[in-house]
């Protein structure tokens, strides 16, 4: 029988215990909007039993241990889906720049019916439209300064266009391998606060302690890495989370391993590799692989597919332009200069003098048209450099490669956007704070207290009796 | 089910960006008439879209080049039909001064004539269009193609041919090309018959005239007679060449007519793939809105409701 002062050594154990479960639910309370605080709950269990002579007597409980409510499962799930939404972000975010640097857009106004009454395109698909109108217009009038004038300037607007595609989507590859060198120094920082985080858990558990504001942090850092890069976690000692990237293991424990780091494949195409080992990565998701992905899938061949339209460009009109004569017999004035997007220009003599453009086949008749309608009829050729399509044709299914690999990556990172909204409701919906369910906890202990308190009172008084029979 | 509290919030934002979204979306379709506007919002569309708007643009190219041509082809018709009526006036002279009582004074004033109508058919010969390209020079159309040698009297003893027999033709549809030019003299036996001299129909114009002054000057009117002949075959094949240039702006016309049902049938086409259906997206625009306001309004009720405003304070 644990008698007076042990009931009383009961109560006041009770109400630390309950002054325990206040705290942790202020805690709960404190972080409801903290992202990635997980709850936390108290354990209260019974103390042990104390054997008597009519039976085992309880003893009052205690807080054990405070926990976590987390679900080990749902947390992989959703690094695994971040690390495809963000292979899938980054694709959309390079794909979106691109469609805004090739500027291929219709734009129109509703009429009466709500259609739109003049859909025009901008780009290059209408400069080169009205490149191979002026040439036709020349045809029709080939000795006309205004017609020549036209042609001039169509095909200076054209040459300007592509020079500014070119140098956008250059510019747009040189943004993405910093992108990438960027990314590369946050995931590197990301393992080694991982690293830290392992041991400092391990610590904190060593001497008995929780670390759970720590291992939220460290659930945060897994799933900012795994935006990042796909990552494989398995357990390490204790309480740590080793880390393993493109089958590398870069973290073990509270030591960083190896780290990552970008290296030149050639000709600027940035990749990834182990810094000290050196081992070239191939990774499978996060942005990083993205972005390596855009850049070297899509993007490559858009710049290459309007590459190759300009030099074939060039090509035929200076093979046509150079074979004929101007109105005056004057040959040799070369049209285009350069060799593709980047540096396709308006011979400059020619611009100054638009009367020099060889339109005739013969220099006995600057009146002839056959080297304008050679140049004009270029509009319907097909072009065994551009895979036997007119000039219309192949650029047009170049803007449509693009559209379609932006709308997979719309279309996926709309799925993942779901998928990973789904995961982090479940996972937030058994780790997260429920307001009105802490406060009925709260209650609970507030009244628990009360009770032990009332508890110390009545114990209070008992005593109190006591004393007094004994002196009476 | 156990909700977080924060996860009313989180979810809210999701629904609350996309409505706003759909709205953007529907909004800017509405205003533009577009469904399509970016290669990614439909990369089939877009891809038939810019195809059909090239195709548009080269039918609205066809149509001013046959603007152009029919431009060119009044000049050259109102050339020619003078150049006729002058070699008829003159055919009349002729024919006239060949009836064998024509006195000597009456042959030389109709010589006089007849050098005045050389002058004039010379101008005629030499016209040029707007543009400044003469007419009748064949592709060799930048210098006047005809040059005339005088006497010293400034009478116009001889004309001489500097163009070429070659005629320009100009792309009217994808798969026609239509010449209006006609070469100031042919003498291949080939080709476009010339205006002045052609050896197909016989005619030699200013030859025939020069002929007809120097035989009227002279009172050879046995010669006047022949020379009429040889005007009636220059007459001829003005006539011919006058039907020629009618045909071809029929011709014209009509390729007009077809660039621009051609053009009609692209804007159509661009309109399918590309325009959107102003009904069906006012509806779902209306559906986009009324989403959005239900989510406000059933947001800041459930945002109200918490145990604590039922707690005794």
């Amino acid at each position: 029988m644990i008698g007076l002062l042990g009931t009383l050594n009961m109560a006041a154990q009770s109400l630390q215990t309950q002054m325990t479960g206040v705290q942790v639910t202020g805690q709960n309370l404190a972080n409801v909007g903290t992202t990635g605080y997980a709850r936390q709950t108290v354990d209260i269990q019974s103390t042990p039993d104390i054997a008597t002579s009519i039976g085992p007597e309880g003893s009052g409980a205690d807080a054990t241990s405070i926990q976590q409510v987390v679900s080990s499962f749902l947390n992989s799930q959703v690094q695994s889906q971040q690390s495809v939404s963000g292979y899938w972000s980054s694709q959309q975010t390079a794909l979106q720049t691109a469609q805004t640097n090739l500027d291929e857009f219709l734009s129109g106004t509703a009429g009466a019916s709500g259609s739109s009454t003049d859909t025009s395109s901008t780009g290059l698909s209408a400069q080169m439209s009205g490149l191979f109108s002026s040439f036709s217009s020349l045809a029709a009038s080939p000795t006309s300064a205004s017609a020549q004038q036209a042609v001039v300037s169509q095909a200076q607007n054209l040459a300007s266009t592509f020079n500014q595609v070119d140098s956008s989507l250059s510019s747009l590859k040189d943004s993405l391998n910093s992108s990438l060198t960027t990314d590369v120094g946050s995931a590197n920082e990301l393992l080694s606060n991982i690293a830290s985080l392992n041991g400092e858990i391990n610590s904190a558990e060593f001497s008995g302690g929780t670390a759970n504001e720590l291992l939220d942090t460290r659930e945060q850092d897994l799933e900012n890495l795994s935006k990042l890069t796909d990552i494989q976690t398995t357990t390490g000692t204790g309480s740590a989370v080793n880390v393993t990237i493109g089958g590398q293991t870069l973290v073990s424990g509270s030591q960083v391993l190896d780290s990552l780091q970008t290296y030149d494949a050639g000709s600027g195409q940035m990749l990834v590799q182990t810094a000290t080992s050196g081992t070239a990565l191939t990774l499978t998701g996060g942005s990083i692989q993205g972005t390596i992905d855009a850049r070297d899938g899509t993007l490559a061949t858009l710049q290459s597919g309007v590459n190759q339209l300009a030099s074939t460009l060039i090509t035929q009109v200076n093979a046509a332009q150079d074979a004929g004569y101007s109105a005056t017999g004057t040959s040799g004035t070369t049209f285009f200069t350069g060799t593709d997007a980047s540096d396709i220009g308006v011979n400059s003599t020619l611009a100054g003098n638009p009367s020099l453009i060889q339109t005739s086949g013969t220099a006995t008749a600057g009146g002839d048209n056959s080297v304008a309608l050679q140049l004009a009829n270029l509009a319907s050729a097909s072009q065994t450099t551009l895979g036997n399509q007119t000039f219309s044709d192949s650029y047009d299914q170049t803007v449509a490669g693009l559209g379609d690999a932006l709308q997979t990556a719309n279309d996926q990172v709309s799925n993942q956007t779901a998928v990973t909204t789904m995961l982090q409701t479940q996972q937030n919906d058994l780790s997260g704070v429920n307001v009105d369910e802490e406060m009925t906890n709260l209650m609970g202990f507030q009244r628990a207290y009360e009770a032990s308190a009332q508890l110390v009172t009545t114990l209070n008084t008992m005593m109190g009796d006591t004393l007094t029979m004994k002196t009476a | 089910m156990r909700v977080a509290t924060n996860s009313y919030s989180a979810a809210m934002l999701n629904q609350f960006n996309t409505l706003v979204s759909q709205q953007d979306n529907l909004q800017s379709e509405v205003s533009s008439g577009l469904s399509v506007q970016a290669p990614a919002d439909n990369p089939g569309a877009m891809e038939t879209t810019l195809d059909d708007l090239a195709g548009q643009a080269a039918q609205t190219q066809y149509n001013t080049n046959i603007t152009t041509l029919q431009t060119r082809a009044t000049s050259v018709y109102n050339a020619m039909d003078s150049l006729q009526k002058l070699t008829s006036n003159i055919e009349s002279i002729a024919t006239s001064a060949s009836s064998g009582t024509t006195s000597q004074a009456t042959l030389t004033n109709d010589a006089t004539t007849v050098q005045q109508a050389i002058q004039q058919a010379l101008e005629l010969a030499n016209a040029q269009d707007s543009a400044g390209s003469y007419l009748f020079g064949g592709t060799a159309s930048t210098s006047p193609p005809f040059t005339a040698t005088t006497d010293a009297s400034g009478n116009i003893t001889g004309v001489t041919y500097s163009g070429n027999s070659s005629v320009n033709k100009v792309p009217v549809s994808a798969t026609a090309s239509v010449s209006i030019d006609v070469p100031g003299a042919n003498t291949t036996g080939t080709g476009t018959p010339g205006l002045i001299t052609d050896t197909q129909s016989g005619a030699d114009l200013f030859n025939h005239l020069l002929a007809l002054q120097t035989d009227l000057a002279a009172g050879n009117q046995t010669a006047v007679v022949a020379d009429a002949a040889e005007l009636q075959k220059d007459d001829s094949n003005l006539i011919s060449q006058i039907a020629t240039n009618g045909a071809v702006q029929t011709r014209l016309t009509n390729a007009a007519t077809f660039a621009t049902t051609q053009a009609t049938g692209l804007a159509t086409m661009i309109a399918n793939a590309s325009s959107t259906d102003l009904v069906q997206t006012m509806v779902q625009l209306n559906q986009a809105q009324t989403s959005y306001q239900a989510a406000l309004q059933s947001s800041a009720k459930i945002m109200q409701l918490s145990l604590l405003n039922y707690l005794p304070t």
